[in-house]
This record gives structure tokens, sequence and C-alpha cells, in this order.
């Protein structure tokens, strides 16, 4: 496709519009174990926790790619949840289980931007699974590589 | 020839085996290692599943479209479903998935699809069925795209995934044959490691009994048999060795030569052990040992040997054998040798000594007339004088000079008598007989009668007659003849003094002979005549103008000669001596 400058110019205005609109909707549903109503955090909410910031390479993408995000074990003790295993779900409806310990070996985190910029919905946003898939090589299997949930939309612990 | 054969291909055998072994486990383990990254599967070759999800997107939208038609769908929820359509399309144009579609050709496609997409505006929230009609429409082709697309993945990953299985059939099938190989090379290897223990269990087996024969032969040996390491510490000593040197294996065994006994210390011995370290083989004959300080030593021969270590000297042994007889036996040898030389040097003296009397007399009686001629001057004279004045004194002579002077004459006729008697005897005897004469004769006697005679004839004479103190002047010899040489020697120092000076006569003696030195100081003997002096009729030059025959000497040195003595003129450029030389008596006793 050929952008023209001012295609260009619309597309951005496009992809800038939701993004602002969504900042103020709950983007993340979590259920823990024994609470009768589910945490719905908003973009802000997430933000409002320590960030956690790593490079890594993925096995959608090319090169590696710098993602900031709340580590996964952060977040659950801040909404104080225990659990054994995690069901993570997509807008697109794809459900995957977790492990929980997995947190615990591993700085896995829910990014919110990638090499610096927020993640869209119409790409792998606004939320992200993302391990430090180049820190460990143990990550670097197939087993590990389907748990990198994009498009995150809700997390039950149970 | 068959036996170097065997120990060839029992060293070659193995050696292939193990090449073998190495190679094919080398090849086992590549093949593995790609076996290994082959079996790696990456999320990459999950493309079927990206496909289904696309189509499933795909289908979402164009459902809640339908939905939005009959009012169950709002426009925020189709805004959802157009995201998660577009972030397919995001994915897909991303990394791996867009190298993928462009392998299987579709690229092309999908870019134009994603144009159509990202011309799509999102719906107002008051959207019209017919807003809704255009978006179905405009997502038509999208759902037959990725039916499609999965079909062609499908096809490729497969075929991809039946390449693969059949690479790694072919590497496993590779690698079974190599282990195989490498069970066979194994059992060569074990059999030929069975074989060679039991080879080398065998040969340890005969070592052993070879090294039990050698300790016995060692052991039983009379000869003293030690070995030393090439640091000189004693590493074999034999009981024959205890026996020879009084200390026990317990004692040497570890210990450096040098202090187990001093002769291992002496100079050939050291030198001798250092050879046979260097690699050479020597022996020493007949070194003594000094076993005890107070008793004779042994006498051993040495034969030092190196020991080798496949061409490496590693120490030394040494062979003592006990030689002391052999020594003694040589030694004995040698004395009785010596004994025999020493008679024969004694018995061949004697008969020169009895060749020169012989000699002498010979030459005296072939002379007899020269010698009588001569000898017999002096007496006559004497005698003739002695009667003369008897004669003139006539009757005014008393009795008692006659008797005196008649006594002088007789004495002188005498001596003429006992001279020719002498002669006659000794040149009857010959060789041999000659000292059957010999008897014992005080030179100082002889001197002083001679020195009356000699005064009774011209009594301005001056004779000194000297010794050493506590002479032993007795010499053997025949006393008439030893009268004769002295008179000889006295009267020819007379003859030749200068005017007022005496002749002095001095007796003295060494171990075997008397010696009678007759010097006076008169005019020098010339070097030119001095070899000639005692050859008969010679006259030397200082002898002119006085009276004589030049047969005296010869007479003198003749008589003492045939005494087993000699007469010399001794060199001084002073005084002129001749010396007499007779054996003493006192050594002939002895």
């Amino acid at each position: 496709m050929r952008l023209t400058p001012l295609t260009a110019l619309v597309c951005l205005i496009l992809a800038a519009l939701p993004v602002a609109a969504q900042d103020d909707k709950p983007v993340l549903q979590v259920t823990g174990l024994n609470s009768d109503a589910p945490a719905r955090l908003t973009i802000a909410d997430l933000r409002a926790l320590p960030a956690t910031t790593f490079s890594t390479s993925t096995v959608v993408t090319d090169a590696t790619h710098r993602f900031t995000g709340v580590l996964l074990r952060d977040l659950l003790g801040h909404l104080n949840i225990k659990g054994k295993m995690v069901t993570a779900t997509a807008l697109n409806d794809y459900v995957i289980d977790i492990p929980m310990s997995d947190f615990e070996s591993f700085d896995v985190i829910i990014a919110y931007s990638m090499d610096g910029r927020a993640l869209e919905r119409a790409d792998k946003g606004p939320l992200w699974i993302v391990y430090p898939r180049d820190a460990h090589k143990k990550l670097q299997d197939i087993r590990y590589d389907y748990r990198w949930v994009w498009q995150l939309s809700e997390i039950k612990v149970r | 020839m068959r036996r170097l054969c065997g120990s060839r291909i029992r060293l070659i055998l193995p050696v292939i085996a193990i090449l073998i072994f190495a190679v094919l486990l080398g090849f086992a383990l590549i093949r593995m290692f790609k076996v290994e990254a082959d079996i790696k599967v990456d999320a990459e070759q999950n493309m079927l599943w990206v496909m289904h999800q696309s189509e499933s997107a795909t289908r979402r939208l164009v459902e809640t479209t339908l939905r939005a038609e009959l009012g169950e769908a709002d426009a925020e929820e189709i805004a959802l479903r157009l995201d998660l359509l577009r972030s397919r399309f995001a994915l897909l144009q991303d990394g791996p998935q867009r190298r993928f579609i462009t392998e299987i050709g579709l690229h092309q496609r999908l870019s134009e699809l994603h144009a159509t997409l990202q011309e799509i505006q999102p719906l107002p929230k008051a959207f019209t069925a017919a807003d809704v009609r255009q978006l179905r429409q405009t997502l038509t082709p999208f759902a037959a795209f990725f039916v499609r697309a999965a079909n062609m993945t499908m096809v490729r990953e497969w075929d991809n995934l039946g390449g693969r299985l059949e690479t790694s059939r072919d590497q496993l099938r590779q690698i079974i044959v190599s282990l195989i190989g490498i069970m066979v090379t194994g059992t060569v290897l074990t059999v030929t490691l069975f074989l060679s223990l039991r080879l080398s269990r065998q040969r340890n087996a005969m070592l052993h009994r070879e090294r039990d024969f050698s300790s016995l032969l060692v052991a039983s040996s009379g000869e003293g048999i030690l070995a030393v390491d090439d640091a000189r510490r004693c590493t074999i000593w034999n009981p024959a060795m205890s026996n020879m040197m009084g200390q026990t294996a317990e004692q040497t065994i570890g210990r450096e030569l040098s202090e187990i006994a001093g002769f291992f210390d002496v100079a050939q011995v050291r030198q001798a052990i250092t050879a046979a370290l260097g690699g050479k083989i020597n022996s020493l004959a007949l070194q003594p040992y000094f076993r005890d300080a107070h008793a004779p030593p042994l006498h051993v021969d040495l034969r030092v040997s190196p020991m080798r270590n496949d061409e490496q000297v590693v120490g030394a042994i040494i062979f003592i054998h006990d030689a002391s007889d052999r020594h003694m036996a040589r030694q004995k040898d040698a004395e009785i040798r010596g004994r025999l030389e020493h008679l024969v040097a004694e018995r061949t003296r004697e008969l020169d000594d009895a060749l020169t009397r012989e000699r002498s007399a010979a030459d005296l009686y072939r002379n007899f007339a020269g010698m009588i001629s001569h000898q017999f001057r002096t007496p006559l004279a004497v005698a003739d004088s002695a009667l003369q004045r008897l004669i003139r004194r006539g009757p005014r002579a008393d009795a008692n000079e006659t008797a005196e002077r008649a006594a002088v004459a007789r004495n002188a006729i005498a001596g003429l008598t006992r001279l020719v008697e002498s002669t006659l005897d000794a040149v009857r005897l010959q060789a041999g007989q000659a000292s059957a004469k010999r008897i014992a004769c005080n030179l100082m006697q002889v001197l002083e009668v001679l020195g009356t005679q000699l005064r009774a004839t011209s009594p301005d004479i001056r004779i000194d007659v000297h010794h050493a103190e506590a002479v032993d002047a007795v010499a053997l010899c025949d006393p008439a003849h030893a009268e004769q040489v002295l008179e000889n020697l006295l009267s020819n120092a007379l003859k030749f003094a200068d005017l007022d000076t005496n002749v002095s006569a001095r007796v003295h003696h060494d171990d075997k002979h008397v010696h009678c030195d007759i010097s006076n100081a008169g005019p020098t003997i010339d070097d030119a005549d001095r070899d000639r002096l005692f050859e008969p009729n010679f006259r030397g030059r200082n002898s002119v103008g006085t009276q004589g025959t030049g047969i005296g000497l010869f007479i003198a040195r003749s008589l003492a000669r045939m005494q087993g003595g000699e007469i010399r003129l001794l060199s001084d450029d002073a005084r002129t001596t001749f010396r007499m030389t007779l054996p003493r008596f006192g050594d002939t006793k002895g």
C-alpha cells in the first residue's frame, strides 16, 4: 500500500482516537478464587502500579522489543489474590491456563507498551502477557510460547 | 617370523578398531546433533492456527454485522471485531508470518486486502442498515482468502513436516548403523583386551619364573654378586657377598656403595662402576680388600657390567671373585724367581771373580820372567848391600853386627823365596783353587814390615802410615802377594815423589773391602796415560829419566786381582793416589 502524507495523518488520528477513549474504560477483569465481585482495571490503574521494563524477542515478530508493564505477581499481590492456576482470556476468546508458578519463577508482565508506544487493540493490545523469553533458555519452548496471550481481557484465578 | 606377524596383527587390529570406533562415534554424534536441532519446533510453524484465527476473526465480524442489522449488536461491538481483524492483519504483516505468506505466494493478495481493511471507516453510533450491509459486502473476499490460505498452509506445512521426518528418519538410520558398527568394534576391542590380558598374565608368570630362577642363581653363586642402581645404591647383595664382606643384605640394600665399604670408594673401583653406568663392561684383577685392619687383605677380581632396560643403562652388576689363593701363588712364584735370580747373580759374580783371578794368574805366568826381573831387583839389592858391608867391615865387625847384617840379607832372600813359591803355587793352582791360599792378613803389619825393609836400603825415605779410627785392616788374601803389591806401589810413590815430601799410606775399610791408599806429591799423570797405565811394558811420559821396566803396576794389578781385589788410580789434582782394594776377612766370615 502506498502511504501519502495525508492518509498517514488520517491513520494516526484514527489510531489515537480509540486509545484516548479506552483509557477511562476498564480493559482487564480479574476474578479471584473467593472474591464475589471481579476487579475491573483500567490502563490508568495498571500504569499506577510499579512498572517493569525489559527487552526480548517474540515468536511472532522479528528483532527484539522493549516491553513495559506490570509484573503479574505484583498485580495479583496488589489485588490480594492467591491460587494455583490462572486462566487468561483474550478479546477473541482465546483461552489459556497458566500455572501461577510461572509468575514466581519468571518476571512475567502484563505489558501495556512496546518500544515506548502504547499497545493498541488493532495490533496486540491493549494488554499482552509477555515472558522474558531471552533471559531464560527454558522459556524458548512452544509450551511457553502459547501462554503469550495478547489482547488480554480477563484473568481468572483458581 | 610367524610370531612377529602375530604380534603385529595383535597390535594393528585394536588400533584399527579404535579408529573405526572413534569415526563412527563422531559421525553418530554429528547426526544426533542434527536430529536434535531438527526436532525443535518453532511457533512460526504454527501458521495453520494463524490462518484459522484470522478466518475466525473475519467470520465473527461478518456475524456481528448481521446481528447489527437485526439490532442485536451496537457500533462499539462492530469496532471491537474490526480491531480484532485489523490485529490479525498486523500479525500477518509481521516477521515470520509475512515470510510464510510470501513463501506460499499470497503476499500480493494479502496487501490488497490489508489496503481495503485500512480504508474501512468505523461506523457512527447511529449507523443505518445500509452502512452495515456496505461493510459486510466489503468483507466478502476476506473469508474466502483465509480459507484458501489455510488450505495452502496445511499443504505446505505437511510437505515440510514430511520432508523433515524423512530427513530425521535417514539420520536415525545412519545413527543406528553407526551404533551397530560401534558395537562390533567394541566387541573386537573387548576380545583383544581379553586376549592381551591373558597373554600378559602368561608373560608375567614366565617373568616371575625367570626372576625366581635368577634369584636362585644369584643366591647360590659362590661368586659375590651385587647390583647397584644409577645412583650407586645397592639393589642386590647375595650370600657370597655377605660372607666376603661380613655385611648382610638387610644391612646393605638401599645404601650407597661408598657407605657400605671403603673398598668401593677406591679410585679404580669407583671408575670401573662409573664406566659400567656409562655402558662399558670392564674388569679389575687382584684388588686388595682390607676387611680387617689387622688381617692381611683379600685379593679379589671384579667384573663390572652395565644393566640395561630398553637400551637405557639403569644400573650396574658387579661380580666379585675371591682370588686370594691365586694372588698368594703368584707371590710365591715371584719370591722363588727372585731367589733364583739372586743365586744366579751370586754364582755369576763368583765365576766372574774366578775368571778374573785365572786371567791374572795366566797373565802373570806369561810375564813370569818380567816379574822375576822386576820383583827380584830390590830384595837382591838389599841382600847384596848387607853382604858388601859385611865384607868391608871384615874382621872389624863384631859378632852382633855380623848376625844383624846376615839377618837382613836372609830376610830379603826369604822374601824372594816366598814370592816365588806363592806365584808358582797360584799359577799352578789356576782358577777356582786360587782362593785355597787366601788367609787372614793384617795390612797394617804388612806396611810396617815393608817400611822397615825400604828404610834398610835407603835410610832417608819418609813414609807416613795412618789408618782410620777402629779400622779393620784384616784382608782375605795371600800375604806374600799383598806385600808385593804394596811394595810396588810404595816404590813407585817414592820414585816419583817431590824432594822433601812424604809418601803416605792410609788404611780404611767399608762393608766388604779393605782399602789401602798410597799417595805422593809429585808430577801428575797425563789423562792420556791413565787408561794405559796398567798395561805391561808401558811407561808414562813423566817416567822418562827414571829407572824402570814398566811392568810394576801390571804385576801389582794382576796380583791384586788374583786375590779378588783391584788397583785403581784415584783422580786428584794435588796428589797422585793409587788404591789397593782387597776383600775383608770379616765379610767372608759373616
